[in-house]
C-alpha cells in the first residue's frame, strides 16, 4: 500500500464521525445504572459550567449545557441521555479533523523545505546560496526500525507513542515521518493551536484533531477515547503523547496516562469481534489485519526551547495546576524563530528514534511476516475464549494497558540518546552536589555562583569517567549516545550549544574554570540522564 | 470445570483433592514419583495446557521454569503458581519465571498455610490468591473454594510471593535462635519481631505491600512452618548450630539477601543466617547483632 492509498486519504465526512461517536456514547449510557449515569452527567454539567464561566462560551455551548442542566433537574432518564448526546455531538464536531489529501500533498512537498529553510542560517554570498543545504536529515537525525514500521503500516494500524519534550515535537515528528517515507498519522492537537484560523485550517487538513484540555469532564474524555477508537478502527494510524503533557522536569517519562493508550486494545478487540466467527487468519473487509501495533518514539534534543519555563514550573510544583502553559517560549514567535535558526540548524540538533513495534499488551512483534501471522492467531487468545469470541473485561484491559505503558517507558529509556548538553549538565550537577554535600535540589538551585564554579581540569576528568560509563551503557543496550570522542570536545560542544539560545546560560566557561550559569537549566538537562549509573 | 495441576507430589495431590472437593475435575501432569492415584493423569504436560484454562503449578520453586517449558501454556491459559514465592537460584518471583517461559500473561500466586497432609486427611485450611487480574483470582477461587478450604484474594502477587519465600527463612532463624541456651524464648521473640520488620522493609523496597507479611501468606504460613513439632524449616535452623550441611531454605535466604543488596536494604538477621551457613559461630554472630542494635538504636523501626 503506498502512502496515498492509506485510509486517511479516503473522505472522512464529519457527520459520519458524529453519528459513530454518539452511537457509542448512547450504548454506554444506556447500559449504566441510574446512579452512575447521573454522576457522570452531573460531573459534565459541573465542570463545563465552571469552564464556561472562565472562558468565552458560544451561545450553542451555553444552550447545550442549559439543556443538560434542565434534563438533570426534571427530565426523564431518556431526556437526560438525549441532552448528553447533544453535548457529545457538538464536542465531536469540534474534535473532528478534516484531512485533505490535496493539502497534504502540497504541504509534504513544500513544508519540509520551507521549514528547513526557516531552520537554517541564511547563506552568505552567491556561492553560499548555491551550496545551501536544505536537507532535513542533517538537522533531524532519524533512526530506528523504519523499514519494519513501514511494512507493518501496510498490513495493520499503528499507534505512534512519542516522548513529549517540547511543542516542537509534533512538527518535527511530522517531518520525520515524511522523511522516513512513513504514512501520515492523525493526532490530537491542543485547541489553542486552532485559535489562529489559518493555522487551524492547515492543521485540520494535515490530520490533526482537536483536544481541548480545559474540558475536564469524564464525558469529554470518554468522547475523545471513542473518537480515537473509531480512528483506529477506520485504519487511521494515530499519534498520542502517552505522557500527556510536556515533561516538566526534563527527565524521560516514567509514568504514562493510560486513557488514550488503552484505545488501541479496545480497537483491536472490536476489530476481532467483526471477524471472530471466520477463519483465525481472516482479515477485515478492507484487507487489513485487525491488529493494532504501538511504536515507541523517543525524541532527544540538544536544547529545548521551553526548558526555562518547564523547569521553573517543575520546581514550583505548579505542573499540575498549570497543565496547559499558554505563556511559555513557544507562544513567542520571535523566540521560536530564533530557536529554529540558531539551534535546530545544527547537525543532529534533534534525534528521533523509532523503536521496535509492540502489540497492545506491550509485547514484542515478530519481525518475520510468516511468524507474525502465526503469532497473531495465538495472541488473539489474550482476549478471546476457546470459540474465538471476544471476552470483554475492562479490569483485564486495564492491566494489559498498564503492561503496555511499562513496556513503552522501558523503550523510551532504551532509545533515548545521550547528547553532550545532557552529559555536561549531569557532571556539573554531580560536582555541585558533592561540593555542597547535599542532594537537596532546592539547596543546589539556590547555591551561589562561586560554589557553582569548578576547575575545568576537574570537570574534564569527571566527564571522561562519565563518558566511559555512557559507553558501557550504550554497549549494553541500556540507552543510546551521540557524543564526540573526547571529553574536551564534549564540553566544548555543550558550551557552544548553550551559548546559542537560552538567555541565561546553563554552563559558562572562563579560561580554566567552568561554572553553572543557571542551575535550573543545568538541572533540567541533567534530569534527562539522572538515572545513568556513573559508578563511584 | 477442568483444572490443570502441574506437579503430582504431595502438594499437587492436596490441591487436586481441594479441586475435587470444590466439585471440579483435576487433570495432573509432571510427577517425579509417577502418576498419583485417583486423578486424571497425562505424561504430556502440553495436553493439560490445551485442555484446561486454569493451571495450578505445584512443583518446587526450582522446578517451575522447567515445568512451564514442558507445558508450553498459551495466551489463553490462566496460571496460578502455588510455590515458595521465589526461584531459589535467581530470586526471581515465580510469576515472573512463568512469564519469562511462556506466552501466558494472566498469572497469579497462591500462598498461605495449607499443610498437604492435613488437607489430604480432610482438614480445613485457607489461603490467598494474588493476581493483578481479577479473572485469575475468580477462577482460582471457583476452583478451590469449598467447605474444606477458603481462598482470600489480593492484587499484590509480589507481596504474597515475598512473604511465601520469607517465612521458611524466618522459621529457620527461629530454629537457630532456639538453639541458643537458656534465653531461647526471648531470642525467638526478638528474631520473630525483628525478622518480620526487616523482611517488611525488603518487601516495601521492591514495591510489594508489607501487609502481606502479616496475613495468611506471611504470619499464617510462618505458624504452619515452625509451630508443628518437627517442623522441617525450624528443625533445619536448629540443626545449623551444630552442623552446616543440613538441608534447609538456604538458597532462599541467599536470594533474599541479594534482593536486599540490590535495593540497599539492610537485612541483619538474614545476613546473620547466611554467615552461620558460611561457617560463622552462631554465638559470635548473636553478639555482633546485639552490638549492632546499640549502634543503630536510633534508626530502629
Amino acid at each position: 500500500m503506498s502512502r496515498t492509498n492509506h485510509a486517511l486519504f479516503r473522505p472522512q465526512p464529519e457527520s459520519k464521525w458524529v453519528r459513530s461517536v454518539v452511537r457509542r456514547t448512547d450504548n454506554r449510557l444506556r447500559d449504566m445504572d441510574l446512579d452512575a449515569l447521573q454522576s457522570l452527567l452531573e460531573d459534565a454539567r459541573y465542570s463545563e459550567k465552571r469552564r464556561l464561566e472562565r472562558d468565552d462560551a458560544s451561545a450553542a455551548e451555553v444552550e447545550a449545557m442549559q439543556r443538560l442542566s434542565n434534563a438533570l433537574v426534571r427530565g426523564t432518564r431518556t431526556q437526560q441521555i438525549d441532552a448528553a448526546l447533544h453535548v457529545v455531538g457538538s464536542w465531536v464536531s469540534e474534535i473532528h479533523g478534516n484531512f485533505n489529501p490535496r493539502v497534504y500533498g502540497i504541504a509534504t512537498n513544500l513544508i519540509p523545505q520551507a521549514l528547513t529553510a526557516l531552520l537554517s542560517e541564511k547563506p552568505r554570498g552567491l556561492g553560499g546560496w548555491r551550496t545551501w543545504d536544505l536537507s532535513i536529515s542533517r538537522r533531524l537525525k532519524i533512526e530506528g526500525e523504519i523499514d519494519w514500521i513501514k511494512e507493518l503500516s501496510e498490513e495493520a494500524t499503528l499507534i505512534l507513542a512519542p516522548t513529549h519534550v517540547s511543542n516542537m515535537d509534533s512538527p518535527l515528528i511530522g517531518m520525520a515521518l515524511y522523511e522516513a517515507g512513513l504514512p501520515p498519522f492523525v493526532y490530537g492537537a491542543g485547541l489553542n493551536l486552532f485559535s489562529n484560523p489559518l493555522l487551524g485550517w492547515w492543521l485540520r487538513r494535515l490530520g490533526a484533531y482537536t483536544v481541548d484540555r480545559r474540558k475536564k469532564a469524564q464525558l469529554y474524555k470518554d468522547t475523545l477515547k471513542d473518537y480515537s477508537v473509531i480512528c483506529l478502527r477506520e485504519g487511521l494510524h494515530s499519534l498520542f503523547f502517552p505522557g500527556g503533557t510536556r515533561c516538566r522536569s526534563g527527565a524521560i517519562e516514567t509514568h504514562l496516562k493510560k486513557g488514550l493508550l488503552g484505545t488501541g486494545l479496545q480497537a483491536w478487540q472490536e476489530n476481532l469481534a467483526t471477524i471472530e466467527h471466520r477463519a483465525p487468519t481472516a482479515t477485515m473487509a478492507d484487507g487489513r489485519w485487525p491488529e493494532v501495533y504501538v511504536i515507541p518514539c523517543t525524541l532527544s534534543y540538544q536544547l529545548v526551547l521551553e526548558a526555562p519555563t518547564l523547569i521553573s514550573d517543575h520546581l514550583a510544583e505548579e505542573g499540575k495546576q498549570r497543565y496547559i502553559i499558554n505563556d511559555d517560549e513557544f507562544a513567542r514567535p520571535a523566540e521560536v524563530a530564533g530557536f529554529a535558526s540558531r539551534v535546530l540548524d545544527l547537525d543532529s540538533a534533534v534525534v528521533c528514534h523509532f523503536g521496535a513495534p509492540m502489540d497492545v499488551l506491550g509485547q514484542e512483534v515478530p519481525r518475520d511476516a510468516r511468524v507474525r501471522v502465526q503469532e497473531m492467531r495465538k495472541r488473539r487468545r489474550y482476549v478471546t475464549n476457546r470459540a474465538g469470541a471476544v471476552e470483554w473485561d475492562a479490569q483485564r484491559d486495564r492491566v494489559y494497558t498498564s503492561d503496555l505503558a511499562s513496556a513503552l517507558t522501558k523503550a523510551y529509556h532504551k532509545n533515548a540518546t545521550v547528547l553532550s548538553t545532557h552529559l555536561v549538565c549531569r557532571v556539573l550537577w554531580d560536582a555541585l552536589s558533592e561540593s555542597m554535600e547535599s542532594t537537596d535540589v532546592f539547596r543546589l538551585v539556590r547555591s551561589d555562583q562561586r560554589t557553582r564554579t569548578f576547575e575545568r581540569s576537574q570537570i574534564l576528568r569527571r566527564l571522561h569517567r562519565a563518558m566511559t560509563a555512557v559507553q558501557e551503557g550504550t554497549d549494553s543496550g541500556l540507552f543510546r549516545s551521540n557524543l564526540p570522542s573526547s571529553a574536551h570536545d564534549v564540553l566544548e560542544l555543550a558550551i557552544d550549544r548553550f551559548a546559542r539560545f537560552h538567555r541565561t546560560r546553563d554552563v559558562v566557561a572562563d579560561g580554566r574554570q567552568v561554572s553553572i550559569g543557571d542551575p535550573r537549566l543545568c538541572l533540567y538537562y541533567r534530569n534527562r540522564v539522572s538515572t545513568i549509573d556513573m559508578g563511584a | 470445570m477442568e483444572v490443570g495441576i502441574l506437579g503430582g507430589g504431595r502438594w499437587g495431590q492436596a490441591l487436586g483433592h481441594l479441586v475435587k472437593t470444590a466439585g471440579h475435575e483435576p487433570f495432573v501432569a509432571i510427577a517425579d514419583e509417577g502418576p498419583p492415584d485417583g486423578f486424571r493423569w497425562t505424561d504430556q504436560p502440553r495436553e493439560v495446557a490445551e485442555a484446561c484454562d486454569l493451571l495450578l503449578v505445584a512443583v518446587s520453586g526450582s522446578q517451575v521454569r522447567e515445568a512451564i517449558r514442558a507445558t508450553e501454556p498459551s495466551p489463553g491459559n490462566r496460571i496460578v503458581v502455588a510455590g515458595r514465592g521465589l526461584e531459589p537460584s535467581t530470586g526471581t518471583p515465580l510469576t515472573e519465571v512463568v512469564r519469562q517461559e511462556c506466552d501466558a500473561v494472566r498469572i497469579g500466586a497462591l500462598g498461605g498455610p495449607a499443610p498437604a497432609d492435613e488437607i489430604l486427611h480432610g482438614g480445613i485450611g485457607a489461603g490467598v490468591v494474588a493476581s493483578a487480574f481479577e479473572e485469575v483470582r475468580e477462577l482460582a477461587i471457583r476452583a478451590l473454594n469449598s467447605r474444606q478450604y477458603r481462598l482470600y484474594e489480593t492484587e499484590d502477587a509480589l507481596g504474597v510471593q515475598m512473604a511465601a519465600a520469607s517465612m521458611p527463612v524466618l522459621a529457620a532463624m527461629l530454629g537457630l535462635a532456639d538453639s541458643m541456651g537458656d534465653a531461647r524464648i526471648g531470642v525467638r521473640a526478638l528474631v520473630m519481631a525483628r525478622g518480620l520488620a526487616e523482611l517488611g522493609r525488603l518487601a516495601t523496597a521492591h514495591g510489594a505491600d508489607q501487609e502481606m507479611l502479616y496475613g495468611l501468606a506471611g504470619m499464617g504460613e510462618l505458624y504452619a512452618v515452625h509451630a508443628r513439632p518437627g517442623a522441617r524449616y525450624f528443625e533445619a535452623g536448629k540443626a545449623l548450630s551444630e552442623q552446616s550441611n543440613v538441608p534447609g531454605p538456604w538458597r532462599l535466604a541467599r536470594a533474599l539477601l541479594r534482593m536486599g543488596h540490590a535495593k540497599q536494604v539492610e537485612l541483619p538477621l538474614t545476613e546473620a543466617l547466611v554467615q552461620v551457613l558460611d561457617g560463622a559461630s552462631p554465638s559470635t554472630i548473636a553478639r555482633q547483632l546485639l552490638r549492632r542494635g546499640w549502634e543503630s538504636a536510633n534508626q530502629a523501626d
